[in-house]
């Protein structure tokens, strides 16, 4: 048996930076990782652009995970990858996990758990495309994995569908490598993809991109054929007569992504529909007392530096936790923030408004031109921030202190996006 | 009026293009069409069991050329082999005979076009051991069923496959449904069926908690059951396959040389060669289990007397958090019709009397859509039933994908479109008189007919076997002395389920073999070490599809995304090759094209 104070599940960047930063609070730390190697999906993201915010430089993944692991080694974390968590049980006080690795099926008993398993991709069959199942079809991560960790190239004409950042990058990647990108096609009106990607990935290689259209068959026995382009209505339903047959031997999906929360539905956590992730407070505590979880299992971040900063907050606030005294940090009452209109979703869900300096993460449910973000607590407007634009694809982060707002615990804030 | 006049009058009011005949013993129908539910139709009205063979549908439907996929792979490595007996087709039918008769000191061969076993309707079936209540009791469906199901769970331990005997349950909605229900009672007494009864709705939920709220009752059949059928036809496979059969993948059936003297003498054909893609073979007898090509194969085996009528059907799978709304398999009764249906049901007195009717007689085929348990917790949903020309109409269509969730979500109420993790879809090989052709070769004497195993195929299959066994060996003992294979063994072990196994057990396994600590598969919690294991098999697939079927890595939510790549890796160090050659399923599938540009340092 393991005993330790903060158990962190998941060795990519939310999870290094977390178990990091429960280290530096004076935790005993273990992390745990499914996978060979630390890093996530950073290994296979050999592209650049990241650590723009963080480090001010252009970073690969591997490049931006190193610095991360390095500080971990540095720190003599205890670390076990390859190692699966089977079974989380509740305990009196803290959590017994049942974990499987290469030496057998240990447990561990924590005082305090990180979430930071990441999210998986939507599939073809989760968007409904129909037709024959040959080879050929690809999620996005996974043709990244063929080529850039097994060195395979997976395409030779390719169709990608959904304008998501990882197609674009793909595009790009295929192209690279000898493959013919004959289009990326995007059922909603508007990119889902970072202004920066569709310039970088797309309009520099002259690979076209098709708004308001989606793929809605595939053709072929062995390998893909051919695949069904159906323009869309404004529900994104397929149009009749606007079908049209292109050739291609693979079609890469890049049609959203879901946090991985696998884990904590067995631990019966509270899920925010909006996100997908948990629902947090402040400190990025769940529903379930000592449970914290960070990263894209929270929500699906488009910048990894913001990934890394959920990961820190999450790890400083499990630290804490198992140093609390008699107080119960998760009974001190919270204000609800509301996302209302022009808002998709708003991270955390609640929190302490005495906690000090909060960080929230947002992003609205539709393009925005210039409009103002509005904070209200019951009528009363506490905070108004201009932008000059906001689009869904990019998430906003708001630093905000509601200490001097006199906004009463049990109350709730809402946030909403006017036009202008 | 003569029967034929009789058949003719009916089909000419569909269509004055179709030509009736009778030839040997069948009613031949011959034409073409513009609309393929006219044929269907045709084919049906020209059964006459009572005083013909069978119906041979010739018609043809206009701009309609079935195409035929046939394996890329082209050899002699079968090419003047002679076996003993050649079993045609590796779905659940083919590989349950070939156990059979791996029991006996014969060499047997079984071969399919598809990549896997179970490759078509089989491995597309929805895995319900079926109680058989609505079958005629003088149908083969009913002959086999009953056998099959008493089967059922000997099978399963001889061969290590999760089976699951929890019953079935039809759901009422009305009280006047009772009635007809009674009578669907009296005739699970008269087949011989144990413990059918009508329970309240209060002791219906201790069977399933999860009933949907028009539920007042249903009928609850303890003989149901539920298996998992492309294991249960693998492990039939491996099992056949230790015991020495050969089975041989990839292999299509494109010709038969018939004995040019053998029907002179004997009135009988006689087949002397079967030529597939991989060479020529020397049958002493061959077993037709082709299923939607079984009527092509009889018709080059020259004993033809039936045509298999290609039915389609889409299954849908939820993720595993929805599994909980079905325990083992429930479906709406027959006759009852909830509200939506209202307008699809039969109109008049005479209408609705008839429909009744062929429901109880068993004649009714349209398939009692429902919800399945599977055996590793996720729901199935489904099947349909629509008739194609195509037989390997395979595809799956979004209207029939939403038509099926919408018309479930009347049984299982919290049933989301967010839960569908896959859908698939199989072609069932139903014929015209709707009945299974078991039987032994009538025109043609070394051959057996194993034809029509539509549903309850799965559950029939291992009766089905046991007849063709007793026929085979009996034609053999003509020519040859057969004997009992002294090595025979019907055991089979099951690559270890880890996840499944308790803490110690699985501590143990991965302290004397680490591969099974390592979890490849995040979804399905699969560990490298069984998937090593199932390449290790008597019957290795070495593709990604057959780790899949076999382990399901793959099937979670994830659907591959994740382990994939993983997984073709494994495969490719396990048979020292590329990764590119590592295919998905067919031969010709394709995954990667070779290694990228490179880079150098």
């Amino acid at each position: 048996m393991i005993d330790v104070d903060v158990l962190v599940i998941g060795g990519g960047p939310a999870g290094l930076a977390a178990a990091i930063a429960a280290k530096d609070e004076g935790a005993r730390v273990m992390l745990i990782e499914r996978e060979a190697r630390t890093g996530g999906i950073l290994k296979q993201c050999i592209h650049d652009g990241f650590g723009l915010v963080r480090f001010r430089e252009q970073l690969t993944g591997p490049e931006y995970a190193e610095r991360f692991i390095k500080d971990f080694e540095d720190r003599d974390i205890e670390s076990r990858t390859l190692c699966f968590v089977s079974r989380i049980e509740k305990q009196d006080r803290g959590l017994l996990l049942t974990v499987v690795s290469r030496k057998g099926v240990d447990k561990i008993r924590t005082e305090s758990l990180i979430l930071a398993t990441g999210c998986r991709e939507r599939t073809a069959r989760q968007v409904f495309i129909h037709g024959t199942r040959p080879a050929g079809i690809f999620t996005a991560g996974a043709a990244q994995h063929y080529i850039n960790i097994l060195g395979q190239q997976p395409a030779r004409r390719a169709v990608i569908l959904g304008s998501g950042d990882i197609g674009l990058i793909m595009a790009r990647r295929l192209t690279l490598e000898g493959a013919e990108v004959l289009g990326v096609y995007e059922a909603k009106p508007a990119p889902s993809g970072l202004s920066r990607n569709i310039q970088q990935c797309l309009k520099d290689f002259d690979i076209p991109l098709y708004l308001s259209s989606t793929v809605t068959r595939v053709f072929g026995e062995d390998r893909l054929k051919a695949v069904e382009i159906c323009d869309v209505d404004n529900d994104m339903r397929p149009l009749e007569g606007s079908e049209k047959v292109v050739e291609c031997d693979t079609l890469i999906l890049s049609v959203g992504l879901i946090p991985e929360n696998e884990l904590a539905r067995t631990l019966d956590i509270t899920l925010d529909p909006r996100t997908g992730g948990p629902v947090c407070d402040g400190n990025l505590m769940t529903s379930v007392e000592g449970v914290f979880c960070c990263g894209n299992a929270l929500h699906v971040n488009d910048l990894v530096d913001y990934v890394s900063e959920s990961g820190e907050c999450a790890g400083r606030s499990a630290a804490a936790y198992c140093r609390r005294e008699s107080s119960d940090p998760s009974k001190a009452a919270t204000v609800e923030l509301h996302p209302g209109e022009g808002l998709h979703y708003l991270v955390p869900q609640h929190l302490d408004p005495e906690q000090g300096r909060s960080i929230l993460y947002f992003r609205s449910s539709r393009v925005f031109g210039e409009c103002s973000f509005v904070v209200k607590a019951g009528e009363r407007e506490i905070l108004r921030k201009k932008y000059p634009f906001l689009r869904p694809p990019e998430m906003e982060r708001l630093e905000i202190d509601f200490g001097g707002y006199s906004v009463k615990p049990g109350s709730s804030v809402s946030f909403e996006v006017e036009e202008l | 009026m003569d029967r034929l006049n009789k058949i003719r009058k009916k089909i000419g009011a569909l269509s004055p293009d179709i030509r009736v005949t009778r030839e040997r013993g069948c009613i031949v129908l011959r034409g073409e069409v513009d609309d393929w539910s006219i044929a269907v139709k045709a084919g049906h009205a020209a059964v006459d069991k009572k005083h013909s063979l069978g119906v041979i549908n010739d018609i043809r439907l206009k701009g309609f050329e079935q195409k035929t996929s046939l394996p890329a792979l082209q050899d002699r490595a079968l090419d003047g082999r002679r076996v003993d007996v050649l079993i045609i087709g590796a779905g659940i039918t083919g590989c349950a005979a070939a156990r059979e008769l791996s029991a006996f000191n014969l060499s047997t061969l079984v071969v399919d076009k598809m990549s896997d076993v179970a490759g078509a309707a089989s491995g597309a079936n929805g895995g319900v051991v079926h109680v058989g209540i609505n079958f005629s009791r003088k149908s083969q469906k009913h002959y086999y069923n009953i056998r099959g199901n008493r089967m059922y769970r000997e099978l399963s331990r001889q061969l290590d496959v999760p089976f699951e005997q929890k019953g079935q349950t039809m759901l009422c909605s009305r009280n006047w449904e009772r009635i007809p229900v009674a009578l669907l009672k009296l005739n699970a007494r008269i087949l011989g069926i144990p413990g059918v009864r009508y329970l309240k709705r209060s002791e219906l939920l201790d069977h399933e908690p999860h009933l949907p709220d028009f539920t007042i009752g249903g009928m609850h059949m303890p003989t149901g059951g539920i298996t998992n059928p492309h294991e249960m036809t693998a492990a039939m496979a491996e099992n056949a396959a230790s015991n020495g059969t050969e089975i041989s993948l990839n292999t299509a059936v494109l010709e038969m040389e018939l004995d040019p003297d053998s029907s002179k003498e004997s009135g009988n054909t006689h087949i002397r060669s079967v030529l597939t893609n991989r060479g020529r073979i020397y049958p002493r007898l061959v077993i037709n289990a082709a299923g939607v090509y079984a009527d092509t194969i009889a018709q080059m085996a020259g004993d033809r007397t039936f045509t298999i009528h290609p039915r389609r059907g889409t299954n849908i799978i939820t993720d595993k958090r929805a599994g909980y709304q079905v325990k083992s398999s429930m479906g709406k009764s027959p006759f009852s019709i909830l509200p939506y249906q209202q307008k699809d049901r039969p109109r008049g007195l005479a209408g609705r009397m008839k429909f009744f009717i062929n429901t109880l007689a068993g004649s009714s085929h349209t398939k009692g859509v429902g919800l399945i348990h599977s055996l590793h917790g996720n729901m199935l949903v489904g099947p349909n039933a629509v008739e194609t020309p195509d037989r390997e109409d395979r595809a799956t269509r979004a209207d029939e994908v939403e038509s099926i969730i919408r018309m479930q979500q009347h049984i299982a109420e919290d049933l989301k479109f967010s839960d569908v993790i896959a859908y698939f879809t199989g072609v069932r090989a139903s014929t015209y008189e709707e009945d299974f052709a078991v039987r032994r070769g009538i025109f043609t004497d070394n051959i057996l007919q194993a034809a029509g195993i539509q549903s309850p195929g799965v559950t029939a299959a291992p009766a089905i076997a046991v007849d063709l066994r007793d026929w085979a060996i009996e034609y053999l003992e003509k020519e040859i002395k057969v004997d009992r294979n002294p090595a025979f063994s019907p055991i089979r072990k099951a690559v270890p389920r880890t996840a499944e196994m308790s803490d110690e057990e699985r501590d143990a396994l991965i302290r004397s073999n680490p591969d099974y600590g390592e979890i490849v598969c995040r979804c399905e919690e699969i560990s490298r070490g069984e998937i090593i294991d199932a390449l290790n098999s008597p019957l290795c697939v070495p593709t990604v599809d057959g780790i899949k079927k076999r382990l399901r890595p793959g099937m979670g939510r994830c659907q591959g995304g994740f382990c994939g790549p993983l997984v073709m890796k494994i495969i490719a160090e396990h048979q020292g090759t590329a990764p590119d050659a590592v295919r998905k399923g067919s031969y010709a599938s394709v995954i990667c094209y070779g290694g990228t540009k490179g880079g150098r340092l």
